[in-house]
Parts: C-alpha cells; sequence; structure tokens
C-alpha cells in the first residue's frame, strides 16, 4: 500500500498499523490490520429500536454525542449493519421478529443490549408478555446499563465493542459467560410486593419513607425522614392493631 | 338542568348521583344511554374500562356463619366528554355476570380498537362489534392477562 | 361549510374490491424507522395507492396495567415515567391526579405553579422531538431531514438540562407524588429556565420558515385530512382534534395545576391535514414558551408537598371508589380510569386503565390511509405523533 511519506501524516492512527519501509514511499501491513482498522472503526449500527432506550439512542445520533464520531452510521436495515443495538422492552410477540432480524445481518455482527428492559426486563421482568432479558433470544456482546443509559455511556459502549473485536482479532478469547438459569438465581431476602408472603409492615414504612422524602426546602419533613423499615416498636403494634381491627 | 337530571327523566336512576363512582344502569340501555348522552352534548368518545371481579368468600364476622360467596361480575365503565369551554366527562358503568356487553362502535368509530383492547385483556365479549379480535396479545395467546384469576407473575413461559 | 369525501369502512372485505385490479399486500413495520417504535401497518395497494390499511399494535405490550395492581400508589409513578417516554413529566402528573382525587389528597400552591411550568417545558420537548423526527420522515436521512433534526435536539437537550438540574435524572424522573412534588427548586434554576427560553423564541421562527418549502407543503398539505366529526367520534384529542378544527383544551376547558391563574390562548387550526396539525404544534410550542414566562413569576413560597402527613392506612380505607381524571398531554388528553381498594389492606389500585391519546390517534390510520399513496404512509403516521409505549402500555 502506498502512502504519502510526510511526516504530519503519521500522527494519524492508521500508521500505527503501517510498517514503514525506509527510504521508499512504500509501506507494508498485514491484512489481518487492515481489517481490524476498518471493523472497528465503521461500526454501522441497526437500532432495534422500541422504547424509553429508543430515544436516547437518537440522542446519541443527534448533535450534542454524535456517534458519527467513530464511524457509526444509523442505518434501518438489517442488511447493511454489523452492529444490532436492542434498545428497549422487547416483548413475546416482538422477540421472534428481533431473531428474524437478527439472521438477516451479515457476518461479522455483534449485538449491544442497551438499557435494564433489554438486559433483563427490568420491573417488566416477571409481566406475562415481556421477555427477561434480549440475550434469551440473541447473543449479546456488550451491554450498557441504566434506565435508559445517558447518550455518552451509549458512545462509551461502542468503544467497549471496539476493545472486544481488537482483543478477538488478537486471539483473545471473548467468551460471553454463561448467564445463571431464572430459577437457580437468589431470590432477594425481602419478599417483592404482591408476594402473599410480604411482611404488610415492609411496605408500609417503605411507603411512609418515600412519603416522607424531605427534599429541598422541605426540611420540616426532612427531619421527619426516616430510612426504609425504620419503623418503631409503638408504630408497629398500631399498624398491627389497624389491620386486625379490619 | 344539570345533564344527569335530563338523563333522570328518561332512565330509570338514582335520585342523587352516587358519590366517588359513576351511576350503574341495566346493560339493556346501555346503548340508548350513550346515544341519549351524544345528543345532549357529549360527543367525544373518551375510553371504555372492563374490570373483572371474581367469585370470592366475604369474612364472616364472628360468632356468625360466614355470608356466602359473591357471583363472578364484569364491569364495564364508559367516559363520554362534552367539548369546549367547559368541558365536563360523564362516566356510568353496566355491571353484568356474563361477560357479554352490546358494542358502541355504531355510535363512536372509536369504541372498535379501545373494545378489541378491552376483550384482549379482560376478556370481555363486546356483542355485535365488527372484528372482535386480539389487540395486544399475539393471536394465539391464552388467556385473558387482566382477569383477576390470571396471575400476576408468571414464571411459566415458552422462553425459560 | 366544508364537504369532506364519505367516510372509509375500515373492516370491508378485500375480497369484494375489483378483481380485475392488480391488488398487493405490503406489510409494513414493525421494525420500520418511520412508525416510530414498533407499530405495524397491512397495506392492500392497487397500483402505489392504498386501497384498505390494518393496523397492528401491541408489539411493545407490557402489561402496564397488571403491573399496577401489585404496586401501592406511591410505587406506581416510576413505571408510569416509561409509557410515553417523549413526556415523562405529563405522564406523572396525570397518574398521580387521579390518585389526589380517590385519596382525597391537597396540593400545596407552589407544587401546583411547579407542575404546571414543568407540563410547559414538557410540551416543548416533546413537540421539539416531533418536529424532529416529523421532518426527518419526510426527508429521510440522505434527503435532508435529519439536518433539523440536529437542531432541534439541540434544543430539546437544553430542556433536558433544565430537568436534570431539577431532578437529578434527564429521562426518567419520578419527580411527582401524591400530594405534591419531590423535588423542589433549586437556586438560579429560574434563571436558567428563562435563559433557555430566550434561545428557543429565535430559532421556532427558523423552524417556521419551513411551512414556506414547497417539497414540505406538497407532502403536507391534504394530506391525511381527518374530518372534526370522525376526530371526536374516534376520540381524537390534542393537537391531532384542533388540526381539525376544534377548539377543544382542557388547560382552557377544565383547568387544573395552576392553569385558572394564566389565560391560555388555543392554537386552532381547521385544515383537517397534516400540514394544520404541524401549524397547531409549532403555535402551542409558542404558547407554552410565554405560559411558563409568565408562570415563572408567580411562584408562591411554602412546601412543595402536602403538609398533612399521610397516615398510610387511614387513607387507604377511604380509597374506595372509581373515579376518573384526564389532563392535556403534548398528546391530547391521558386519562387515568381508577378502581381503588385493591390489595387485601387497600392500598394498590384494584383495576387501572389508561387512557393513551396515542391510541386513538393510530387507531385513526384505517381511515386516512386509503386513498393516499404509498409515499404518504410515514407522513400521515408522523403527523399523528403516536408513541409506541403509550400506545401499547
Amino acid at each position: 500500500m502506498a502512502v504519502d511519506e510526510g511526516p504530519r501524516n503519521y500522527e494519524h492512527p492508521a500508521y500505527d498499523y503501517l510498517e514503514q519501509m525506509p527510504g521508499l514511499s512504500l509501506a507494508m501491513t498485514t491484512v489481518d490490520k487492515v481489517l481490524e482498522w476498518s471493523a472497528t472503526n465503521s461500526l454501522w449500527i441497526f437500532p432495534m429500536a422500541t422504547s424509553c432506550c429508543a430515544i436516547e439512542f437518537i440522542t446519541a445520533a443527534a448533535s450534542r454525542v454524535d456517534i458519527d464520531q467513530i464511524g457509526s452510521v444509523v442505518r434501518p436495515t438489517p442488511r447493511h449493519c454489523d452492529v444490532m443495538i436492542v434498545a428497549g422492552t422487547i416483548t413475546v410477540k416482538m422477540a421472534p421478529r428481533v431473531k428474524k432480524l437478527w439472521e438477516q445481518m451479515p457476518e461479522p455482527k455483534w449485538c449491544i443490549a442497551m438499557g435494564s428492559c433489554a438486559i433483563s426486563g427490568d420491573f417488566y421482568r416477571d409481566i406475562y408478555s415481556v421477555v427477561p432479558g434480549i440475550d434469551t433470544v440473541v447473543p449479546v456482546d456488550v451491554y450498557i446499563p441504566g434506565c435508559p443509559p445517558n447518550p455518552d455511556q451509549v458512545l462509551l459502549g461502542l468503544q467497549r465493542l471496539q476493545d472486544k473485536i481488537r482483543s478477538q482479532r488478537d486471539g483473545v478469547s471473548t467468551e460471553p459467560e454463561t448467564r445463571p438459569e431464572t430459577a437457580k438465581m437468589i431470590l432477594p431476602a425481602n419478599k417483592r410486593v404482591g408476594d402473599p408472603d410480604r411482611d404488610p409492615l415492609l411496605t408500609d414504612a417503605q411507603h411512609d419513607a418515600s412519603r416522607n422524602l424531605g427534599v429541598g426546602t422541605n426540611t420540616d419533613r426532612a427531619k421527619d425522614a426516616r430510612p426504609i423499615g425504620a419503623i418503631t416498636e409503638d408504630e408497629a403494634a398500631n399498624v398491627r392493631g389497624t389491620v386486625d381491627d379490619k | 338542568m344539570s345533564i344527569y337530571e335530563q338523563l333522570r327523566e328518561r332512565f330509570d336512576l338514582p335520585e342523587e348521583p352516587p358519590e366517588g363512582e359513576p351511576v350503574v344502569i341495566p346493560v339493556d340501555q346501555h346503548v340508548a344511554f350513550a346515544t341519549a348522552l351524544k345528543e345532549a352534548g357529549f360527543t367525544l368518545y373518551v375510553t371504555v374500562c372492563a374490570a373483572h371481579f371474581p367469585s370470592v368468600q366475604p369474612k364472616a364476622k364472628k360468632g356468625e356463619e360466614p355470608p356466602p360467596m359473591t357471583t363472578e361480575a364484569w364491569e364495564v365503565a364508559t367516559v363520554l366528554r362534552s367539548v369546549g369551554t367547559g368541558s365536563e366527562t360523564f362516566a356510568w358503568r353496566v355491571r353484568v355476570e356474563r361477560p357479554v356487553v352490546p358494542t358502541l362502535y355504531s355510535l363512536f368509530a372509536g369504541a372498535d380498537w379501545q373494545e378489541r383492547e378491552q376483550y384482549d385483556l379482560v376478556g370481555v365479549v363486546f356483542e355485535n362489534h365488527p372484528d372482535m379480535r386480539r389487540l395486544m396479545m399475539p393471536e394465539d395467546w391464552d388467556g385473558h392477562p387482566l382477569r383477576k384469576d390470571y396471575a400476576i407473575d408468571t414464571r411459566v413461559a415458552p422462553w425459560r | 361549510m366544508r364537504t369532506f369525501p364519505a367516510r372509509v369502512d375500515p373492516h370491508f372485505d378485500i375480497e369484494e374490491y375489483d378483481p380485475e385490479a392488480d391488488l398487493m399486500a405490503l406489510n409494513m413495520g414493525p421494525q420500520h424507522p418511520s412508525t416510530h417504535g414498533v407499530f405495524r401497518i397491512k397495506l392492500f395497494l392497487d397500483g402505489e395507492t392504498i386501497v384498505k390499511a390494518v393496523g397492528y399494535p401491541g408489539y411493545l405490550h407490557r402489561g402496564v396495567e397488571k403491573l399496577c395492581e401489585k404496586l401501592t400508589y406511591v410505587q406506581i409513578t416510576p413505571i408510569f415515567d416509561k409509557h410515553d417516554y417523549v413526556a415523562p413529566m405529563t405522564n406523572e402528573q396525570a397518574v398521580n391526579m387521579a390518585f389526589e382525587k380517590l385519596l382525597g389528597l391537597e396540593v400545596p400552591m407552589r407544587a401546583r405553579v411547579l407542575r404546571t411550568i414543568l407540563a410547559e417545558l414538557q410540551r416543548i420537548a416533546s413537540h421539539l422531538l416531533w418536529l424532529g423526527t416529523f421532518t426527518l420522515d419526510i426527508g429521510g436521512t440522505i434527503g435532508g431531514g435529519a439536518s433539523l433534526m440536529m437542531y432541534t435536539f439541540r434544543e430539546r437537550e437544553m430542556i433536558l438540562d433544565l430537568f436534570e438540574m431539577l431532578t437529578g435524572c434527564r429521562f426518567h424522573y419520578n419527580t411527582h407524588s401524591p400530594g405534591g412534588n419531590r423535588h423542589d427548586i433549586p437556586e438560579g434554576w429560574e434563571t436558567a429556565v428563562k435563559a433557555v427560553l430566550d434561545a428557543i423564541e429565535p430559532r421556532l421562527d427558523e423552524y417556521d420558515a419551513l411551512c414556506d418549502n414547497d417539497i414540505f407543503l406538497v407532502r403536507t398539505k391534504d394530506i391525511g385530512v381527518l374530518p372534526p366529526d370522525l376526530a371526536l367520534e374516534l376520540g381524537q384529542t390534542g393537537p391531532v382534534l384542533r388540526g381539525s378544527g376544534i377548539d377543544h383544551d382542557l388547560r382552557r376547558d377544565a383547568p387544573y395545576h395552576a392553569y385558572d391563574l394564566v389565560n391560555v390562548k388555543v392554537a386552532v387550526d381547521d385544515g383537517c391535514d397534516c400540514l394544520a396539525r404541524y401549524r397547531v404544534r409549532v403555535a402551542e410550542m409558542r404558547e407554552s414558551l410565554r405560559l411558563v414566562r409568565e408562570l415563572l413569576t408567580m411562584i408562591p413560597g411554602g412546601p412543595i408537598i402536602g403538609s398533612k402527613p399521610i397516615k398510610s392506612l387511614v387513607q387507604f380505607k377511604a380509597a374506595k371508589g372509581q373515579v376518573y381524571v384526564g389532563i392535556e398531554t403534548p398528546r391530547g388528553e391521558l386519562g387515568t380510569y381508577l378502581i381503588g381498594g385493591g390489595d387485601q389492606r387497600g392500598a394498590a389500585p384494584y383495576r387501572l386503565k389508561i387512557r393513551p391519546p396515542s391510541l386513538h390517534a393510530v387507531a385513526a390510520v384505517e381511515y386516512l390511509l386509503p386513498g393516499h399513496m404509498l409515499s404518504d404512509v410515514v407522513t400521515v403516521l408522523g403527523s399523528l405523533d403516536p408513541i409506541m409505549g403509550e400506545v401499547d402500555r
């Protein structure tokens, strides 16, 4: 590959991949390095945009963050793209479509799960119509946490993907860790709301604590604010009494 | 004369509107009631809400026989709104023991999707509706999720 | 008196259509960049003219109404942020007003004025996003539509920064609560709001220059004509209803928050087409700017959350009954039909039905699309401004 030997041009990162031949206006490199350089710096994105995260993803593509700066272009068709960003909740009705679109993308391809709904289903996790995490449908390479993640974190996630592609090309194994089965997940010590075994006092205390969030100038109420679960003996007896009366 | 008084002349309604909840009317007057309201200026179709009330055993008082089980019922509430300055809503309910209620599609075209949604989620069938298919769930879905006998946490699902 | 073409029957049998015609069924969505999310339309085309359109929502149905049945009233607010993710502030207000009505809670004046300011700022942000994506739909990314989107997102970011100053979050705020707000106005916030308003106002004129663009006019004028009587029957509200020439705005007609303190001028346009809906939204942005300026001068002192501490169990015992509350969000009337007395202690809703303006709006496509060309689908759908999170819930 012939390049111009002007000294200023060496600052360009492309030259990291080129080996200079002294005295000649010629440089040699390996095909691998060129492929790696071009793959990492032209990640075209296919947005699987369903809900809230889609708006933050558009913001990431818009003026302030501008993911174009790392060579990422948003294309709405799977056949042009390298990366699928799943932004938003995936439902039972949508999941087969996501799978089909993923299969339409040409190799090599990567998938980013953006936001907690795509990662795990978030608080819709146990709802009848929601898939608890997109990694039950397609393999995910990078997770961007947040609800929704800030646009600059989308940029960061793409840079992590670039790192991953580089290390893959260098021969470093980047096999994803296997996800624990849902049944094997450790259940929280406190029962969730709606569970018949949950202590009603806990819900009440949580409720009161959130009511007493004294913020700003509302100092009177800030003094009374208590952490969740901090309920005095007297109050507990009182609350119990009310429940029993009913 | 308020709208409630106007309606009381034509329909069998209680003397005063019930406090804190919409008035209940018999199901066979449902369409006539909506027609009367539409003629009285409530032309904006707002919403329809169906709710399921399962058969439950009320708690017995101390030393008394437990009361009989309540019968399973469905309630369909409809809300209409008048347009322009001083806009107000009017809501009414019908309570049925079989989940079949006449449709308002012939009066309000917007009832089409709204009633399909309520059929999908609660399982109330709207009689004479032109196209009573599911709206939100896939068409091969089993059951009506917003019924009270449908579990909130569905741990058994095809992908788990 | 303007005459409209005869109403389309969306349920007509396609088999009965002219057997000579070369019909084609085309599926659009659920993954389509111009459906604003995951909406699917099945189109029957005769040549390039649409004969019949069938909408299929539900690809984002997250079962929120079921989820609300297991949460207490205070826990529901953050869930509601995620419905209409372009206007979370007004969503929180809609559901919390229903809870306040059911539980009989008074909101202090300071919180009411603050809520009004937040709702109006949110309206500007939401309409800016709509304007950006609408021109993106019409122009396409390559065709130059993306340039206006870049500008509108710049202004929207300014408003999100204001919300971040107030609540600490730029997107899902969780700042409303039954009985008041959680976050009081920080120091210097009013000055920042004024600066943002001053920056946005002249730029709106630049966007309005779109109306002089021939291409824009050809793509929107007389496209997607929605007659006023059909708009009412379909339950259209907000800019879609006002774009059909009906003078109806809950901010003026049934005032809530602090809207009775200000004089809201309602923007109405009787064009009934996509251009009319565009004009109404741009006029609403200007009106919102004026309202925020006016309201900033009248923020009273005092607490922002109800002074009477809520005795949760006592309150909830009274929380029986059924209420309906609707407010004017950027997309129209967002209502909550609430049946109280849910769990064994009455601390959760028994049934909570959300009345989404977007579901009513997208239901209109079956009436609006037949007779138009295929390329008008994105224009019509974009002008209705549906947010799929709200359509499917």
